[in-house]
């Protein structure tokens, strides 16, 4: 298939060569990986105006289970929702569970969305630039909102931060003591905390969303994070939650945060892909081996003097 | 940690002795067999003596074969060798060529024996010697071994050619004699003619320089043999008297030989044989010989394998040793008291699935420490039985689950089946009518009428009775999901023809728990189904004095591939939730506590299957107790068995008589009160006339062909089987109490812990069998290539789906509908507020002829339908494996796969339809992502268009498609079809699950890639894959 061909049917929402396109971008192949290039420079020139939302949380919070919730919802009010899950692949065997679309029955079944779940493939975190690229195609082809859903381990929060204009934070209270376990960090990168199955433990939950509340005053936000309670199996307080998302992303767009954020997450990118492709071109060339061989056998080489020694083999005419 | 609810001071259940029991009965309590008058139980102070005997368990099955050519018999030999005999038998020897006849027969690792010798016996000893000379050289002799089958008569024949001591010289391991035991002759007469015997030989050889002790002969010179009757239980017990008899006397173990006559004409012999087989077994048989049959051998062999490696009969020595029943009888054949012997003590253990470390003897000593060794018959806890008579007094209920296409073929089929000597029927019902949806809803198409029958309204159900005395015939229905509409259509149907519902006799399975642990088969959440369940109780507990208004299952969890202890635990802890439920309803205990029933899986490990339908007796009376009932019915657990489908196979399908023979035998020794047993196809397909007669001819039998009814709990009092109650009871308790312990059985569902734990005892046990640990003969050894043709009945469901549509459009025009709208919206009504009974509504909207999903559609409307949680261990399959060579190449394979084409390979493993077995394409999914797959996981209950949108979406290569419940021919296809108007026709499609092999090409003539049928290794089809890939994007 060509450049051309894709396009075609990205522009169309075609199932089948959406489908095939975010393949292309997270192929190993060096011709895939040309292919892709073009593509997404081609994409990026159509793309139409979208809301990126991130959702993570630790494994059986019910982040699927959120997400149907939610999109069920967005579909009813017309919108056109993409979902991109990240998986985990197994370490040992590399192969990957991708379950998530037996959570999401109805948003599978609906023709306004499109669920793409992708192995993370041994990525830290599970985020990876396939997943930013996957947004570039799924905007590219129309998608009002697209959600992406990722388990938290790892850097992935502030990598889905950093491809996302909002970000969700789901957990549970069962003991009153799972506070303390969601990493400081998060509390600042996110702009919702829910707490779900609320179901199970309605006041108790309620009782935890004020006191984080509260404590929460303190923290230097510019907007202020947002903690809500919601059962995402009965859809108990997710109108609530779409509101809130669009009140945040309103004040966003008023005080210009999201189209910053957007640069920003460009350069962000810039840099983690400048830095991968280098450390990948140098770890390969055979000019360097001795360099590399040499640091790795040898206990006592000073890192600083390795890096020194390829960064003059390979800028020699910048350092004149 | 929660208060237990066990009832612990099980003192407070009266322990029973002959006396007590007595008095429950007032009728028949003797039976004659042979010469003696039996009572039909005993107790423990009746065991006066408890003997066992010495030899090791370890069957060998001879095959026997008429010498006529030289060449024909050696062909003969290395086919029967080949197909898993251990021994062989020539019959009349006469001038033969041993060189010829033992080509190629390893006969140093095998006996080779003779009978009927022609020709002088010195001929024989002299080939043999040489050939095993030029084999094995000067230290043959204790190469070779075998029987000469000299009788009596004969002995004198030889004597004069070959003297005793002369071949005790030449072949030391051979033995000379053989003797019938005589079943017409006492114990008394029986040893007197061994001992004449014995006097002979030592005469006639008296005069060589050496006398003959009575020692060596009975130590090394005799054989016995023997041909069993149909007594089962008489049988054994002779078998174990002339061991016991023999040891005491001669301080040495006979050999018995036991002759099973297998009749070629009749596929029905097969269960006589495997009931006498398995008798000679218990009864500590050194061998079973069968006569070589050209056409049939394989089969014969088969029935045999499946004795010795499926049902785990041997891994006991005598293991009825004990049982009081057995013990009495055996003491009545040969009076023979108590006799000391030496057993040697062995400390391997075989462990089962269950995690029980099986010994291989159980005696007096490893009964200690149990605690209901003394509960008995008809009184609670009903341990042995939950009458005191049992089958004695009335046989169980033989009720084949059976329906298929429309109400009027399922009718005819009912008829039929009655006539023939069934005597209850058990509806199977079609998946849109479990899950509430009438047959013109667009999302069933394909499953009308394949694996039930199809029903709609309360038309349907008049057709489906039609003929058949309601007020007569107890009527079994498989429902959970639209459980209300079914309900509401049968009442009404019985009221229209007149029969008050309090007439009605009968089962509904209405377990609803279970379905979101392993069927699938629900369609609102578990609290609203609760409701509904309660609804029931307090309906057929005021209306319904006679009708079982639930049947607690544990056979669906077995069948997904629970182990016992957990079937046993878990559909108790439903069980137990269905009472507080019922309680919560506002009944009394003693008001519904009678009318339950339970459902158990009997599958291949005979005493573990045995030992779980005791141990769920005793464990549900502790349950009952702490809720103080005063009628001790409500402590009663009563069952309906079904022999698993899951442990047929669908190579060599007629193995599957012998399979389900077993297990119909265990499920009355454990003492059910109605039994199902499986056609031999069921792997396959649909029972036809043929399969669905020898099924129910497997119960006939045992009912009216052997002494098994005769006897309560016979096999209770084994220190082995009562030892293996005990250790169910101990590990069932764990399971219950942990259960307890998350708030009951609701709140597990709801976090899929049962669920889980099932699923992963699922893959443990698939890589014990894609390992051969655990073999299955067919499947995994005794491959046999050759295909068995069997007729299938086949369900044209497109005739089906049409004539269903035909009738819902009249009804729908000639019905009052507004009648119709108001019976709806007071269901609703009902639903939404939790006052007026769901059914006593929904009879009211059936007799106005509301269609079922109209009926079942308007409780969803405030229900809701009811989405499963997936939860999908993976690493199971891994761990298990790792260490296995397929498996490491398989793991290569799959990063091979990711050097050519960028990604690892990708499945989207889906079932389709309304079918929700969903433990095969779970076992595919996590196993392949063991593998190194990336799995793709589909929602259940999908059409065509929303699984080829998912491929689409997820860009795989291969959609795998599990079918189980028929639906594949209309809806593989369609898929196909579908995924050629994406242009995506480069997407694999296979397919797996129960698919009759005469549809293997018109499947394939569609685009199917490949189809795996059940019983396929798991990593040999995701190599078949991973090469069919390889080759595609080299």
């Amino acid at each position: 298939m060509e450049i051309k061909d894709y396009l075609e049917g990205i522009q169309k929402c075609d199932r089948a060569i959406l489908g095939k396109s975010i393949t292309l971008t997270e192929s190993s192949l060096k011709k895939d990986k040309i292919k892709a290039e073009k593509l997404l420079s081609k994409c990026i020139h159509l793309k139409q105006k979208s809301l990126r939302i991130g959702v993570s949380g630790t494994p059986g919070v019910g982040k699927s289970t959120f997400i149907e919730s939610l999109g069920r919802k967005l579909i009813k009010e017309n919108y056109k929702i993409a979902v991109l899950a990240i998986d985990p692949s197994s370490n040992l065997s590399k192969g990957s569970i991708l379950g998530d679309k037996t959570r999401m029955e109805h948003l599978v079944n609906s023709d306004l969305a499109f669920i793409r779940p992708s192995p993370n493939s041994g990525t830290l975190g599970g985020v990876s630039k396939n997943t930013k690229d996957a947004i570039t195609i799924c905007e590219a082809a129309g998608f009002d909102i697209i959600i992406i859903e990722t388990v938290g381990v790892g850097q992935a929060e502030t990598l889905v931060k950093s491809m996302t204009d909002i970000l969700i934070y789901l957990t549970l209270i069962q003991n009153g003591d799972e506070l303390q376990f969601i990493k400081k960090g998060i509390l600042e990168l996110c702009d919702i905390i829910l707490i779900n199955k609320c179901d199970q433990n309605h006041k108790k939950s309620k009782q935890v969303a004020v006191s984080l509340q509260n404590s929460l005053t303190y923290t230097q936000q510019k907007i202020k994070q947002s903690i809500l309670v919601c059962s995402a199996l009965n859809g108990f307080n997710i109108t609530n939650i779409w509101e809130q998302i669009k009140t945040i992303e309103k004040q966003k767009n008023k005080q210009g945060i999201i189209k910053k954020n957007r640069i920003q997450q460009n350069i962000f990118w810039f840099k983690k892909i400048l830095k991968d492709e280098l450390y990948d071109l140098i770890k390969t060339n055979p000019k360097f081996k001795d360099v590399i061989d040499n640091f790795k056998n040898k206990p006592n080489t000073n890192p600083r003097t390795a890096v020194s020694k390829i960064i003059k083999k390979t800028f020699k005419e910048d350092l004149k | 940690m929660k208060k237990n609810i066990f009832l612990e001071k099980s003192s407070l259940f009266r322990k029973q002795s002959k006396k007590d029991w007595n008095k429950l009965n007032k009728t028949q309590k003797y039976f004659q067999i042979e010469d003696g008058k039996f009572d039909c139980i005993y107790f423990k102070d009746e065991r006066k003596y408890s003997n066992t005997y010495c030899n090791n368990q370890n069957w060998e099955i001879c095959v026997e074969i008429d010498l006529k050519t030289n060449k024909k018999a050696n062909k003969d030999a290395l086919n029967a060798l080949k197909n898993g005999a251990n021994s062989i038998c020539f019959l009349n020897f006469n001038n033969h060529n041993l060189n010829i006849i033992l080509d190629q027969i390893q006969f140093d690792i095998l006996k080779i024996n003779f009978k009927n010798i022609k020709t002088s016996l010195a001929k024989i000893v002299n080939q043999l010697i040489e050939i095993a000379v030029s084999r094995y050289g000067k230290n043959y002799k204790t190469k070779i071994q075998g029987f000469f089958h000299i009788s009596h008569e004969d002995y004198k024949k030889f004597k004069d050619i070959i003297s005793i001591i002369n071949l005790q010289e030449k072949l030391p391991n051979y033995r000379l004699l053989n003797l019938e035991i005589n079943k017409n002759n006492s114990m008394k007469e029986q040893f007197n003619n061994i001992e004449a015997i014995f006097q002979l030989m030592r005469n006639e050889n008296y005069n060589s320089n050496f006398i003959i002790s009575k020692d060596t002969i009975a130590k090394q010179l005799i054989t016995f043999s023997y041909t069993l009757s149909n007594q089962f239980l008489y049988e054994i017990s002779t078998l174990r008297a002339f061991r016991i008899a023999y040891e005491k006397k001669y301080k040495c173990t006979p050999i018995i030989n036991c002759s099973i006559n297998y009749n070629t004409s009749d596929d029905n012999s097969l269960i006589e044989t495997c009931v006498k087989s398995i008798a000679a077994i218990l009864g500590g048989t050194d061998m079973i010989t069968i006569k070589y049959n050209e056409k049939n051998i394989q089969l014969y062999l088969m029935q045999q394998l499946i004795l010795k490696y499926e049902s785990n009969l041997h891994k006991v020595t005598d293991p009825l040793h004990g049982s009081y029943f057995i013990e009495y009888l055996t003491y009545h054949i040969n009076n023979t008291k108590q006799n000391k012997i030496k057993i040697k003590k062995k400390n391997n253990f075989w462990q089962t699935f269950e995690g029980i470390n099986i010994k291989s003897r159980y005696t007096k000593s490893t009964n200690k420490n149990i605690q209901h060794l003394n509960y008995g018959a008809g009184e609670p806890p009903f341990l042995r039985g939950p009458y005191s008579t049992m089958y004695s007094q009335k046989k169980w209920t033989i009720r084949q689950y059976s329906g298929f296409s429309t109400a009027e073929e399922s009718n005819k089929f009912y008829k039929k089946n009655l006539k023939a000597g069934q005597t209850g029927l058990s509806i199977a019902f079609d998946l849109p009518t479990h899950r509430g949806y009438d047959s013109d809803n667009e999302r069933v198409f394909g499953d009308v009428g394949k694996a039930g029958v199809a029903i709609d309204s309360i038309q349907d159900m008049e057709t489906l009775f039609n003929g058949i005395d309601l007020s007569k015939t107890s009527v079994s229905m498989t429902m959970n999901g639209a459980i209300i509409p079914i309900m509401a259509f049968y009442i009404a149907t019985a009221e229209k023809k007149g029969i008050k519902k309090e007439q009605l006799t009968g089962t509904i399975q209405n377990d609803i728990l279970k379905e979101f642990m392993v069927r699938n088969t629900y369609i609102y959440p578990p609290a609203a189904s609760m409701r509904i369940v309660r609804d029931i109780f307090k309906y057929t507990s005021q209306y319904m004095p006679k009708f079982n208004n639930i049947s607690v299952s544990g056979y669906h969890m077995l069948e997904a591939g629970a182990s016992a202890d957990i079937e046993l635990a878990y559909t108790l802890c439903d069980g137990l939730e269905y009472v507080r439920n019922g309680i919560q309803a506002g009944l009394k205990i003693d008001e519904f506590a009678p009318r339950l029933s339970f459902f158990w899986g009997v599958g291949m490990n005979f005493f573990m299957e045995i030992a779980k339908i005791r141990a769920a007796r005793f464990l549900w009376s502790q349950m009952i107790a702490p809720f103080h009932p005063k009628n001790p019915k409500s402590l009663m657990l009563r069952s309906h068995c079904q022999t698993s489908g899951w442990s047929l196979t669908k190579q060599n399908p007629k193995n599957n008589i012998t399979r389900t023979t077993i297990e119909a035998l265990a499920a009355v020794m454990g003492g059910t009160q109605s039994l199902h047993t499986n056609a031999l196809d069921e792997a396959i397909a649909l029972p036809t006339n043929y399969t669905a007669k020898i099924a129910r001819d497997t119960q006939l039998f045992l009912q009216n062909n052997t002494d098994i009814c005769h006897a309560v709990d016979p096999f209770g009092g084994s220190y082995f089987i009562e030892k293996l109650t005990d250790e169910l009871i101990h590990k069932a308790k764990k399971h219950i109490t942990e259960i307890e312990n998350m708030g009951g059985m609701v709140k597990a569902i709801e976090q899929g812990i049962p669920k889980l734990r099932i699923e992963t005892s699922a893959i443990k046990r698939q890589t014990k069998i894609d390992s051969s640990e655990n073999l299955i003969i067919g499947l995994n050894c005794f491959q046999n290539k050759e295909k068995t043709k069997i007729k299938i009945l086949e369900i044209d469901n497109k005739k089906v789906q049409n004539n269903q549509i035909k009738k819902l459009t009249t009804i729908k025009k000639n019905r009052d509908n507004t009648l119709i709208k108001k019976a709806l919206k007071n269901l609703q009504t009902a639903c939404s507020n939790q006052d007026g009974n769901i059914l006593e509504l929904a009879i009211v909207a059936a007799k106005a002829q509301a269609t079922l999903g109209e009926i079942s559609n308007t409780l969803e409307k405030v229900f809701e339908r009811y989405k499963a949680k997936t939860i999908i261990n993976s690493g199971v399959y891994a761990m298990e494996k790792k260490n296995d060579k397929n498996f490491i190449t398989a793991q290569k394979l799959t990063d091979e796969f990711k050097l050519i084409n960028g990604r690892r390979p990708r499945i989207l493993t889906t079932k389709i339809g309304q079918d929700g077995h969903d433990r095969g394409i779970k076992i595919i999914a996590t196993s392949f992502a063991d593998i190194g797959f990336d799995v793709d996981i589909a929602p259940l209950f999908q059409t065509p268009k929303e699984i080829v949108k998912q491929a689409l979406e997820n860009d795989v290569h291969i959609i795998g498609i599990s079918s189980l419940a028929g639906g594949h021919k209309t809806l593989i296809p369609e898929i196909i079809n579908l995924l050629k108007e994406n242009n995506r026709n480069d997407i694999i499609v296979i397919a797996g699950g129960i698919i009759p092999e005469l549809d293997y090409k018109y499947l394939k003539n569609k685009g199917v890639n490949k189809i795996f049928g059940s019983g396929t290794i798991v990593l040999d089809a995701a190599v078949e894959i991973l090469n069919e890939l390889l080759l595609k994007w080299k």
